[in-house]
């Protein structure tokens, strides 16, 4: 653990912004883990969410002196990385043919009962159009409300809710069609 | 399917760090891209004092250039003028030599 850990949040910011580079490497830190994980869930792919998360790092570091706190720190780092992931997926558009190994792999190593259901679930989340994964990803990883979601895409609630609607329904009926394969075998 | 689908969809996107050393390597590509903005503003600069260096030569050039013109005119005008004064004081002894040359006039006109 490092010195620049145990500052508030909005000191650890303020002295970032006046040049300080354990500050910003304390809010890296801080933030890794969230930054990370959308980009992974966004991309499936290691290598590919860790260029991006650091990408949103150096956007970060580069627009520093236009954040003004640190909830706005969050709400900001996570419409960047969310949005940068929906850009690299369109322009990629690998989102139609994606390699479902390493989403099936990145959720095998963290669950421990019933590993076959969750690795096809993780496999399903990664077959989602970009704009309704990120909406799930934003409401089941980071835990945010429609309307914060609605306010991080840039997009109306009713949109949020109706993409929220849709994709639970069609992840809980191919769910469903796999539990029923796997009650037969 | 006992359990709330939903949170079974919060455990498969459950949170993951990073591997080791991600703050490290953020860090890292920071410092990159600052001396690439640091080299870039000092080629910037190589180029702006290059191009003030000429601009004055050329100024330079330009101004020594209309300098030597002004002096040629000036120059011109004075041989002019020394070439005007030097034809009339020729004029002038053109004059006094036919004067003293031509045949001496019967002044009180007697003829005699």
């Amino acid at each position: 653990m490092k010195a620049s850990d145990t500052w508030p949040a909005d000191e650890l910011l303020i002295r970032a912004r006046a040049g300080e580079a354990s500050a910003f490497a304390g809010l890296v830190r801080r933030y890794q883990r969230t930054v990370y994980s959308i980009a992974l869930r966004m991309l499936n792919d290691r290598h590919r969410a860790e260029d991006l998360a650091q990408e949103v790092f150096l956007q970060l570091y580069r627009a520093l002196d236009d954040v003004e706190s640190d909830t706005h720190l969050a709400f900001w780092l996570r419409k960047v990385a969310v949005n940068r992931a929906i850009d690299r997926m369109r322009q990629e558009s690998r989102h139609d043919n994606e390699p479902l190994t390493e989403a099936a792999a990145i959720s095998g190593e963290v669950l421990e009962d019933d590993p076959l259901l969750r690795r096809r679930m993780a496999e399903l989340l990664a077959q989602l159009p970009p704009a309704a994964r990120a909406v799930v990803v934003l409401r089941y990883q980071e835990d945010l409300d429609p309307v914060d979601i609605a306010g991080t895409l840039d997009m109306p609630i009713n949109t949020v809710k109706s993409h929220l609607k849709r994709s639970l329904t069609l992840l809980r009926a191919r769910m469903q069609g796999t539990a029923i394969v796997e009650d037969i075998r | 399917m006992s359990k709330d689908f939903e949170q079974q969809l919060r455990d498969v996107l459950r949170p993951v760090e990073p591997e080791e050393g991600f703050e490290q390597r953020v860090m890292a590509r920071i410092a990159g891209e600052r001396s690439r903005a640091r080299s870039k503003v000092t080629r910037w600069v190589s180029v702006a004092l290059a191009a003030s260096a000429a601009f004055a030569a050329i100024l330079g050039t330009h101004e020594w250039q209309v300098r030597r013109e002004e002096q040629g005119l000036e120059a011109r005008k004075q041989l002019i003028e020394a070439l005007r004064l030097t034809g009339e004081k020729l004029d002038v002894a053109y004059q006094a030599v036919n004067r003293e040359s031509s045949p001496p006039t019967d002044v009180d006109g007697s003829g005699a």
